[in-house]
């Protein structure tokens, strides 16, 4: 033992991998393709329609999501499980059909909802307990027996309501016809009071301050050494830069109006880089950053991303977003139909070209042949198509509003990548290039929160947003000088890191309240759904990632037998877990039944799938063994986000299900190339 | 050395089909316990004896001495008998400190002491000799050498006195099997007794104290390492004169 306790705290570093900061280490969880695809989702629907964004809009959009996104955490827990479950869409209406039929009809006059609720949780669970035990017992795939589940339900839905109330809707499910209905629509349906402006807001702005400050110690502590001595000077930079800071932040908050955004703006970045270096200095070993400021190859890409950023802005600012008269009206069907000929012509033309010539190259011998002329063809015929779409595309956005969302999101998307590339060019050149970039970074991120802040209509949901993006500043910030100025810890160690992930989650965990309260005390239209959604959400991924359970779920479907092997009750799980999806069925189906007051006997059919989908979004692998439910919300409000999206934009609503097929399959896409990246970066 | 594990005259019979006769051996503490065989010599249900898997038709099963009848894996576990299967019994695309608590997560009332298990796993494992590079990455990433050693750490830390290895080396390359004979003498250091499953007598010579010769399903001889030599143990494995016929069939002279 003596020989094994001898090593040195700092002897537990390896000299095979490269220290991995909490910033990386973030990159590699799987949600984090769907939160960036949610962020573009909602960022193409700001721009379109700046509606979008208000305060009123977003509790809409929010309050589809949210029975969307309770029932696909339970479907992501179910799938990390390694199973299906193609009843969970069609149960959510055959428990509001089973509530609104013994609520009205039991024993004659009906039961109250408080015999009435617990019999429909009761009910799904022993749906649930079937569902499992078949596919237990049987071995045959969850998706078979949950379809015959499906249709069994469904079909009994029709059944029932068409035998008992005679219509194939259950309707009247209202305090007027049911007994004890008013405390469960408080609970399920509720909506929270508008409060006047001020403690809630100024709370709010603490909370966000607070956590802003939290993650920034989080991640400093966790990259860096260490000094022995406190350096004291520094602390009148920290000082000064805090109250700098504290001081623009208050202001951005309590002013309005373009030019005092600005300047408040300013002052705020600046004083927080000011302070987190006097912090950094004062606690932390520190080297003077070296080299050159601006290396040749970063300019160029750093220049022309703040230039597109900067255009983008202009010319959306001179395009009134009201307007949605036709800019580029084209009067016949004809001409329409000739120029998406006309351009998959071009795009299958230029495709072909390319390919080709490549090809001879390679016959010439300068390469090794990796494509060959079907493939070409292939290539250039699917060329041809995206063109036509995009020219189709474009002909439907050509309301000068649409246009300014092409623009806008031309520029601001190219603008955010080149500077991206910038970034990533400035980590092999010097230590001072990297600070100068990862500074001009965040004013990017600084300067789309201000655009947001007074392109919105609402004063509050504005606040909330410049907060959210001032903590991702805020984060860069941090990043950029742990970069530069900080000596790198390559050691591990324990007290720090434990510091750093303790602290670091309780801002994580303050962010997340200031949400939950702005969200509960700001909205004119905001639903005690989305509180559920979170609270459901919040209590799965602790479960996933911190008790037994969570470790004995994915090992389940990881590889069953192993699990088996090491004494995992493989079977209760797999059981428990079907349960658990049918009960928090049955919960979405009475927040639907006390929301709506009717249920049709079609509710839910086809929901599965969107279920399915979020979840899959959300970085669930379809083979089980992996995935993250928070990825599962974030997938909900991909999934949510077109459907009221697309009336903000003004476009044809007929639209939608294309809309969403391309938006799901982009989003699963991009989610498994930052995977892939993720993992090849270990 | 104590004797941790005794058979005595097992056999085991499935209907008229004889799998075991008559096999005998001695596991003792420190020690590894080669079981060689040929593919169908009895092995793997040798091994399901063992590990409590099948209950033998005939013979005494002793531990520490005692008689004992197992009804599951569970109950040979709990007599601190553990199995590494070939297939490794892990989930691929969780992390390697997930994976060694598997099914035995520390924690009161369900909560999984997440700081814990990370230390400690990587603490057990280094122990054991085997410095993986980081502990989050999943277990699918290790190489297959790597991955035997961590089934091996777990089980060690778990309370293991007897450790039951079936054939850890067959899919491996000559470094990687290299890599897992050392973690085995390295256990049986730590006062483990090994049983050692495997086909190739290449492997089991320079770690084994005991070999068991198995074809059949019949013994061909139990030994202590002083009484035999490599070149003996190959060819009894190769089957002698099954091998002899095999040359002058293939025309080597």
């Amino acid at each position: 033992m003596s020989s094994t306790d001898a090593p040195a705290p700092h002897a537990a570093s390896d000299e095979r991998i490269a220290f991995r900061g909490p910033l990386q280490r973030l990159l590699i969880s799987p949600e984090i393709g769907a939160l960036i695809g949610a962020v573009m989702v909602w960022t193409l629907f700001w721009a379109v329609g700046s509606e979008f964004s208000t305060a009123s809009a977003t509790a809409l959009w929010l309050d589809s999501a949210a029975p969307l996104g309770i029932m696909a955490v339970a479907v992501a827990l179910l799938m990390i499980g390694g199973e299906f479950d193609l009843s969970s869409g069609v149960i959510t209406g055959s428990m509001g059909i089973f509530v609104g039929i013994f609520a009205q009809r039991f024993m004659g006059d009906g039961a109250s909802m408080y015999l009435a609720v617990p019999a429909a949780f009761l009910v799904a669970g022993l749906i649930g307990w079937l569902n499992g035990t078949l596919v237990v017992r049987t071995g045959l795939p969850s998706f078979i027996v949950t379809l015959a589940t499906f249709f069994v339900l469904q079909g009994a839905n029709l059944v029932f309501s068409k035998r008992l109330v005679n219509k194939v809707i259950v309707e009247n499910i209202n305090a007027e016809r049911i007994k004890d209905f008013k405390p469960f629509e408080t609970v399920f349906a509720g909506k929270f009071k508008r409060e006047p402006p001020g403690f809630a807001d100024q709370l709010f702005l603490g909370l966000v301050l607070l956590a802003a400050l939290l993650v920034v110690f989080a991640l400093l502590e966790q990259s860096l050494v260490r000094r022995q001595a406190a350096h004291s000077r520094a602390l009148v930079l920290l000082l000064g830069g805090a109250f700098a800071a504290a001081a623009g932040l208050v202001l951005l908050h309590t002013t309005d109006g373009v030019g005092a955004n600005w300047l408040c703006s300013i002052l705020g970045l600046g004083g927080a880089a000011v302070g987190t270096v006097g912090f950094a200095s004062w606690r932390y070993e520190t080297t003077a950053p070296d080299g050159a400021w601006l290396a040749p190859s970063v300019r160029v890409p750093l220049v022309g991303g703040v230039g597109a950023l900067v255009a983008g802005w202009a010319i959306t600012r001179k395009l009134d977003m009201e307007q949605r008269r036709e800019i580029l009206s084209i009067p016949s069907q004809g001409v329409k139909v000739a120029i998406g000929v006309a351009a998959a012509a071009l795009g299958f033309g230029v495709a072909l070209h390319l390919g080709l010539r490549r090809v001879r190259n390679q016959a010439s011998g300068r390469r090794q042949s990796q494509f060959a002329v079907p493939r070409v063809v292939l290539i250039a015929l699917l060329a041809g198509l995206v063109s036509t779409v995009g020219v189709v595309a474009l002909l439907q956005l050509t309301t000068e509003q649409g246009f300014r969302a092409g623009l806008f999101v031309g520029f601001g998307v190219g603008g955010v990548l080149a500077i991206l590339v910038a970034k990533g060019r400035a980590r092999s050149r010097s230590r001072r290039c990297q600070l100068l970039v990862g500074l001009i970074a965040a004013s990017a991120v600084v300067f789309l929160a201000v655009l947001v802040r007074y392109d919105s209509g609402s004063h509050r949901f504005r606040g909330g947003l410049v907060g959210a993006l001032a903590i991702a500043a805020a984060a860069i910030v941090a990043n950029a000088l742990v970069e530069a100025v900080g000596t790198k810890r390559h050691a591990f160690d324990r007290a720090a890191d434990t510091r750093g992930r303790v602290v670091g989650f309780i801002g994580l965990l303050l962010i997340f309240l200031a949400f939950v309260l702005r969200i509960a005390f700001s909205g004119s239209n905001v639903r005690t759904s989305i509180l559920w959604w979170l609270i459901i959400t919040g209590v799965a991924a602790f479960v996933l990632a911190r008790t037994r359970w969570g470790n004995w779920i994915f090992a389940v479907g990881g590889n069953k037998d192993a699990a088996r092997a090491v004494g995992v009750p493989v079977d209760q799980v797999k059981v428990g877990l079907f349960m658990m999806v049918s009960l928090v069925g049955c919960f979405v189906g009475m927040l639907t039944v006390l929301r709506y007051n009717s249920v049709p006997a079609g509710s839910g059919v086809g929901k599965e799938f969107e279920f399915i989908i979020a979840a899959v979004v959300g970085g669930c692998l379809l083979t089980g063994g992996y995935g993250s439910v928070i990825g599962a919300s974030f997938g909900a409000m991909i999934a949510a986000m077109p459907v009221n999206g697309i009336n903000y934009a003004g476009w044809n609503s007929d639209n939608k299900m294309i809309f969403l097929g391309v938006v799901l399959f982009l989003a699963v896409l991009v989610n498994q190339k930052i995977r892939k990246k993720a993992q090849e970066a270990r | 050395m104590a004797v941790l594990l005794e058979l005595v005259n097992i056999s085991k019979y499935f209907g008229n089909v004889t799998a075991l006769e008559g096999i005998s051996t001695t596991v003792e503490a420190g020690r590894v316990t080669c079981v060689l065989g040929d593919n169908g010599a009895g092995k793997s249900t040798f091994i399901k004896i063992l590990s409590g898997l099948y209950e033998p038709s005939e013979g005494e099963y002793l531990v520490d001495g005692t008689p004992v009848k197992f009804a599951s894996p569970r109950d040979a576990r709990a007599s601190g008998i553990a199995t590494v299967y070939q297939d490794l019994a892990m989930a691929p695309l969780m992390s390697v400190w997930r994976n060694f608590f598997l099914g035995s997560e520390p924690g009161a009332g369900g909560w999984f002491d997440t700081t814990f298990a990370k230390h400690t796993a990587k603490d057990e494992l280094k122990k054991m000799g085997i410095d993986i590079r980081d502990i989050d990455q999943p277990v699918g990433t290790l190489s297959g050498g790597e991955r035997q050693s961590v089934a091996i750490a777990r089980a060690v830390y778990f309370g293991a006195r007897v450790l039951i290895l079936d054939e850890p080396t067959s899919a491996l390359g000559v470094r990687q099997s290299g890599v897992v004979l050392k973690y085995i003498k390295v256990a049986a250091e730590r006062g483990l007794g090994v049983i050692f499953i495997t086909h190739n007598p290449h492997h089991a010579y320079p770690v084994g104290d005991r070999f068991l010769l198995l074809n059949r399903g019949h013994s061909m001889g139990d030994f202590a390492k002083e009484d035999i030599e490599l070149d003996e143990l190959t060819r009894m494995m190769a089957g002698g004169a099954e091998l002899r016929a095999l040359q002058h069939e293939l025309g080597v002279r």
